[in-house]
């Protein structure tokens, strides 16, 4: 691994470690109290998400495009991303909506679409796990479609009627409640982009044993 | 199974269908419309049996979080090593069996 990497991985702890304090310090949101204090972890969570789906996409356009097997590598990494960070969307959601709207759960355009790209991401790793030859370029096409969904999921409050907070909210938080959220949103970032590098050195690493078996069997 | 038991099991269906809907109807005071509806209601004035405790909800999910990427992190890291392990060794084997 890079040199840097190991220093950012002690950044991004001790920035993990300080965020309860950090958001023990925010203002209570006036309506839904204590329980709102989960949006400090959801939502970036939720970002990171949707950039996994971003990155997933790009890196399999680029892959159906240059046959290149490292945004391969990308796509497969960050697909396993938007897996862990999904279920944590949407596992910290239900949570807050269950003291926030009384329900854990509602059918709506947000919540519905989020689970489909959670089951999207899902279907991408089952595919290149199980799928045998040609499973990339099937899963990169499945990518594709990840991707469009993003674009579905962001706008989704903003055009369907729905108790999920619109995108409005986020420009209009007061400082006391902004800093947490973008203390957090740093946090989450560093922890994707650590991870992301972490899960493509393995890919790294599977094709250079791969290669080493080939070379063993050619001496053979 | 004869005609007449074929109607009678066809009434008792019908009826178990209507009286179980109707049945389960709540009769709303007629002319009044229930009391707080349409108002406004903070979380802390509810009455006792309607408020959920916040903190149990809220420990739950930052515990969810933490213990989702510290067990990824344990098991990105498991294979990391175990795939690097691999290399390693097979990187042995190939550089014994190239030397004359």
């Amino acid at each position: 691994m890079p040199k840097w990497f190991l220093r950012a991985a002690v950044v991004c702890a001790v920035m993990f470690v300080l965020s309860p304090f950090v958001i023990a310090n925010a203002d209570y949101e006036s309506t839904m109290g204590l329980v709102q204090k989960i949006f400090y972890y959801h939502m970036p969570s939720a970002w990171m998400f949707l950039v996994a789906g971003i990155v997933c996409g790009v890196a399999s356009v680029r892959f159906l495009i240059s046959g290149d097997p490292r945004h391969d590598r990308t796509a497969w990494a960050a697909a396993e991303m938007a897996v862990i960070f999904g279920v944590v969307t949407l596992v910290t959601g239900p949570l807050w909506a269950r003291r926030a709207w009384g329900t854990y759960w509602v059918w709506d355009a947000r919540t519905t679409s989020s689970l489909v790209q959670w089951m999207v991401a899902w279907a991408y790793l089952i595919l290149r796990r199980y799928g045998g030859p040609g499973s990339d370029k099937l899963a990169a096409g499945l990518a594709l479609f990840g991707v469009a969904n993003v674009g579905f999921i962001y706008i989704s409050v903003n055009y369907w009627r729905t108790i999920h907070p619109a995108t409005t909210v986020v420009p209009k938080l007061p400082f006391t409640m902004g800093f947490p959220l973008w203390y957090c949103v740093a946090s989450f970032t560093l922890l994707f982009v650590l991870l992301l590098k972490m899960r493509i050195r393995l890919e790294e690493q599977r094709a250079t044993l791969d290669s080493l078996y080939l070379s063993l069997d050619e001496q053979h | 199974m004869s005609l007449s038991m074929r109607t009678l099991a066809a009434v008792v269906l019908t009826v178990f269908c209507v009286s179980v809907p109707l049945g389960a109807q709540v009769p709303q005071p007629s002319g009044q419309a229930p009391k707080n509806q349409g108002e406004y209601v903070p979380i802390e004035q509810l009455p006792p049996q309607d408020q959920l405790p916040a903190a149990p909800l809220l420990i739950a999910a930052y515990s969810f979080v933490l213990i989702v990427f510290f067990a990824y992190v344990l098991s990105l890291s498991r294979r990391l090593t175990s795939v690097q392990r691999d290399v390693d060794r097979l990187g042995a084997t190939l550089k014994q069996s190239s030397k004359p």
